[in-house]
């Protein structure tokens, strides 16, 4: 055998190991239900905004913190807290993905994409202060 | 039905244009493969057949420009009773933008596309001598591809093959009643207008570059499979050679033009997000760059043939993947700015597209990969090939790890059905493609500091471990000193900021010393420059970009990671700033000053002025002072919905980015303030307190002394003031007021409000109620509308210019190689005359 092969020998085995290993990294679409089941377990929801519940938001208090509900694929109504300021127009989204954890019957999530009606608005992702 | 002021012949003419593009493609593809086939048989026959191809692929370029100029002719004169126009311009745009309106829809952007490829096929045709009919004939097949993407061709009711961009607006609205009136151009009088977002100049020029950068993977593309259908496999090099240098520097402009795009027009807090979009312009070039090293290795030794072909196949391949993915809508849920799905329409159709393509790659690659020249014998350790052809393999599996996970929605249905499981992108892609590519930036970097001192075939080891040893060790002290200085702690960084400074002290020493600074030959040298800079500006601004801003009245919160430091840089990156009132921000004192409003045509684009200050601690003087503009408008195009744009200050060694990120009041929501009402309040003795959103005011009493100049005297007038002290949140006394109250001919009451604008604080003496001489109750009617703030994210990214410096000395390197290859080229041809 020669070297070079060796080398891609051991560099094909490399990509594969590092593709294993990273594979955890991949998250999953999660109902608050099955959230509930892995506390703590960086995940995303789908969910719709539930309008009709309180949302808050005092930014004067603390601009990072926003409250509201959601109800997600499965039907169920979650409380939610997004450690960020609250997304504009989040009103109007027509569904949104939102990426964080369950505890103790409250998703703390850290991102939201908003999936917004008109054809010509993008999708729009809001951080929160995690980067 | 008639209608009434329609121009219908700029449309009729564009779509004449797109059929015979379309036409001529086909006429052009067909011509130069029967030019192809006949040319060992029949010179003759060959002959006429090439020249049809030419004729064919000039009118197609004709009919490309043309259509140009009827779609331009639309937009420029805002013809909207076409779509295209009514949806991306509108009257107000301003000329610079008229270009951009292009490329905001699908159709416009695949023009883009197909135009480039018309100017590039022009100069294959005129260069590529023996080789013409073969890459002509893939490069018109490609353009049939393409032009069927704007043929607009309905089969049937459901099938509709491309997208038309002269369509017009009835057409699209069918059953929109307006379009039952004749007259209905008379309501249609303004356009949908261009995204804001897109009105920069970024956004002129970046699409321009990166498309040229796309369409020229079409070349090298071409070149290889006209070697491998011909089975000759040296005339191909050199043209290969200069294309693909070519290719890496354009498309390499093209993506810094897209992050530079990001970093001043988006709010995502950078430059590169690892975004599917961006990913999907990446990953195609660092395929080339692989592609470009091993047809280097190929040329000088003969070795790497296959995966040189397999690569430069692969990469235009991959910017019709990247096209599938960005442009059909896939990404959909994960990434932020795909482009509008238009459906299935446009997956089949792309689809089949990159198949045929595959396809001929493949059974090309197949049928002749027996017959490809090799190597039988060993290459040595020491020589360049060994590790340039390592290099390219370790390129091309980083490129994989990131279209792999990119790629996620197309194979999570496969996964959800082996596994159960409906699988989403990483919850932190920075971290999952940065811990992975930190080692591909180590090992790449490395290597190409070292490459350069190892020759072809064989090296010396005793001089190539001299030079290499004196490099590194300078390196490595450059390196310390930026860990230490920089305060760069994780082990695995510390190694890339030594592969970074070795790959900067190397190819500088390896131009002065060894090349003793030949300007023709130093390409290489100078783009593994660019190459190690562009690294260390990544690792400087990345690794240590923070925030500036804090929250300093927030409550906490637990965002549930591990460290309390985390956690406390999670609660904290977003400060609250009332109007005029000075914070501290890092060194700065921070105060929003004002907002201002602009009018973009329909869009209001209000901008927030924040005045940074910083002061000499002991002598309090200021050092340094600069106002940043981050601003914020209302999309109508979005359907009202708020779009923030950040502003940067930049210094020589770092940048101070600033975005607006939640709006309280001032010209954006004026109804805010308005709406507020009075509150009623009653004190009854001095010393009782009435409770005010920004702090207290404390009763004083009342006093028949009036001195308020707004006050004229009436005799009959009985008139009392009720005097106030407010004190702020701090306890600290602001102003005294004493609003007042009068009662004329004793049935008319007046009042006269005292105010206090900073503190947005309206009082009003309401009433008075005597029940007794020692009771007496005295209601204030209180308004305070909430002040005006901005939250507000301020990062600092350190050396960025690094970053940008590093990737126009590449691209200038590329340059420089490519300019020696065709002065080369030309001489070996004129002395051959």
């Amino acid at each position: 055998m020669k070297k070079m092969h060796i080398v891609l020998l051991l560099l094909v085995v490399a990509a594969i190991v590092v593709l294993i290993s990273v594979f955890g990294n991949f998250s999953t679409y999660e109902t608050f239900a099955s959230a509930s089941k892995q506390p703590g377990k960086s995940i995303y929801v789908i969910g719709i905004l539930q309008k009709d519940k309180e949302m808050e938001y005092d930014p004067q208090k603390d601009p990072n913190h926003f409250i509201f509900y959601a109800k997600d694929k499965a039907g169920n109504t979650n409380r939610v807290i997004f450690n960020g300021e609250k997304p504009r127009d989040i009103e109007k989204s027509e569904q949104i993905v939102m990426m964080g954890y369950q505890e103790a019957g409250t998703f703390h999530c850290s991102r939201i994409q908003m999936k917004c009606p008109s054809k010509y608005k993008k999708d729009m992702v809001v951080e929160g202060n995690n980067s | 039905m008639e209608f009434i002021g329609e121009h219908l012949r700029p449309g009729q003419l564009g779509h004449f244009f797109v059929i015979t593009s379309f036409v001529g493609a086909l006429f052009s593809a067909f011509s130069y493969f029967r030019a192809a086939r006949t040319e060992q048989t029949d010179p003759l026959a060959s002959r006429s057949w090439l020249l049809f191809g030419r004729s064919g692929f000039v009118v197609h370029t004709v009919s490309v420009i043309s259509i140009f100029i009827a779609l331009f002719y639309i937009i420029e004169t805002h013809l909207f009773e076409y779509n295209y126009a009514w949806e991306h311009s509108s009257l107000s745009l301003p000329g610079k933008y008229l270009l951009a309106c292009f490329w905001e829809g699908q159709e416009g952007s695949f023009m883009l596309w197909t135009f480039w490829h018309c100017v590039l096929g022009l100069v294959v045709m005129r260069t590529a001598r023996g080789l013409e009919t073969r890459t002509m004939a893939i490069i018109a097949l490609v353009q049939v591809g393409l032009a069927t993407m704007i043929l607009g061709i309905h089969f049937g009711p459901e099938f509709q093959l491309g997208k038309t961009p002269f369509i017009l607006l009835r057409h699209v609205m069918q059953n929109a009643p307006i379009f039952s009136s004749p007259n209905y151009m008379n309501f249609i009088t303004d356009g949908n207008g261009l995204n804001v977002s897109l009105r920069n100049y970024w956004m002129v020029i970046h699409p321009p570059v990166l498309f040229l950068g796309f369409a020229a993977t079409l070349i090298p593309f071409a070149y290889c499979i006209a070697a491998l259908w011909k089975g000759e496999y040296q005339t191909f090099i050199k043209p290969t050679l200069a294309w693909s240098l070519f290719n890496g520097a354009v498309l390499g402009t093209g993506i810094m033009m897209g992050g530079a795009w990001a970093y001043e027009s988006l709010n995502f807090g950078g430059y590169w997000a690892w975004d599917p979009v961006e990913n999907a312009s990446l990953v195609p070039w660092l395929v080339l760059i692989a592609g470009l090293h091993t047809l280097l290795v190929y040329k000088s030794t003969g070795r790497a043939l296959s995966l040189t072909f397999i690569l430069l196949l692969l990469t235009h391949l991959l910017v019709w993947y990247s096209t599938f993915l960005t442009r059909t809508g896939i990404l959909g849920k994960t990434s932020v700015h795909a482009f509008t799905g238009d459906g299935k329409a446009l997956t089949y159709h792309l689809l089949i597209v990159i198949g045929v393509l595959l396809i001929v790659a493949m059974v090309l690659l197949v049928r002749r990969w027996r017959s490809l020249p090799r190597i039988r014998s060993e290459e040595e350790t020491l020589s360049r090939e060994f590790w340039m052809f390592i290099g390219s393999v370790i390129l091309f599996l980083a490129s994989m790890q990131i279209a792999l996970s990119t790629s996620i929605p197309v194979w999570s249905p496969l996964a959800k059905w082996i596994s159960g499981k409906d699988f989403a992108p990483p919850t932190d892609p920075m971290l999952h493609y940065n811990n992975i590519q930190v080692w591909v930036a180590i090992i790449v970097g490395l290597l190409s500091a070292s490459v350069l001192y190892m020759k072809f075939k064989n090296s010396d080891a005793r001089v190539l471990g001299k030079r290499l040893g004196i490099t590194a060790l300078i390196g490595l002290v450059l390196a310390a000193g930026i860990g230490l200085g920089q305060r760069i702690t994780m082990w695995q960084y510390d190694i890339m900021l030594f592969a970074a400074c070795f790959g900067i002290v190397a190819n500088i020493y390896y131009g002065i010393v060894v090349q003793k600074f030949k300007f023709k030959k130093l390409g290489p040298s100078v783009s593994h420059l660019g190459f190690a800079m562009v690294l260390l500006g990544i690792l400087l601004s990345s690794y240590n970009k923070h925030a500036i801003s804090f929250n300093i009245t927030g409550e906490e919160f637990n965002p549930g990671k591990k460290t309390a430091e985390e956690n406390a840089k999670e609660n904290s990156e977003n400060e609250l700033l009332f109007r005029g009132v000075t914070s501290p921000m890092g060194e700065y004192q921070a105060t929003y000053v004002s907002d201002s409003l602009s009018m973009k045509g329909k869009d209001k684009i209000i901008y927030y002025n924040i005045n940074f200050e910083k002061r000499d601690p002991k002598t309090k003087e200021v050092t340094e002072q600069f106002t940043l503009h981050p601003d914020a408008f209302v999309n109508t195009k979005g359907e009202g919905v708020l779009t923030v744009n950040p502003s940067t200050k930049h210094f020589w060694d770092h940048d101070i980015f600033t975005y607006v990120n939640h709006i309280h009041g001032g010209l954006l929501d004026k109804s805010k303030s308005d709406t507020i009402s009075y509150k009623s309040h009653k004190v009854n003795k001095a010393g009782d307190t009435v409770i005010i959103n920004s702090g207290y005011m404390v009763f004083n009493g009342l006093d028949r002394k009036i001195a308020d100049a707004r006050y004229v005297p009436v005799d009959s007038d009985l008139i009392i003031s009720a005097r106030f002290t407010v004190y702020d949140n701090k306890d600290k006394p602001v102003k005294d007021i004493a609003p007042i109250y009068i009662l004329r001919n004793r049935r008319e009451i007046l009042h006269i409000e005292d105010t206090i604008p900073g503190m947005n604080l309206n009082v009003r003496f309401e009433n008075l109620m005597v029940k007794s001489p020692t009771d007496v109750t005295t209601e204030i009617m209180v308004k305070q509308t909430d002040s005006d703030f901005v939250v507000l994210k301020a990062l600092v990214f350190p050396y960025i210019n690094v970053l940008w410096l590093g990737i126009i000395i590449m691209v200038f390197g590329f340059f420089i190689s490519l300019g020696n290859l065709l002065s080369r080229d030309t001489s070996a041809l004129i002395a051959k005359n």
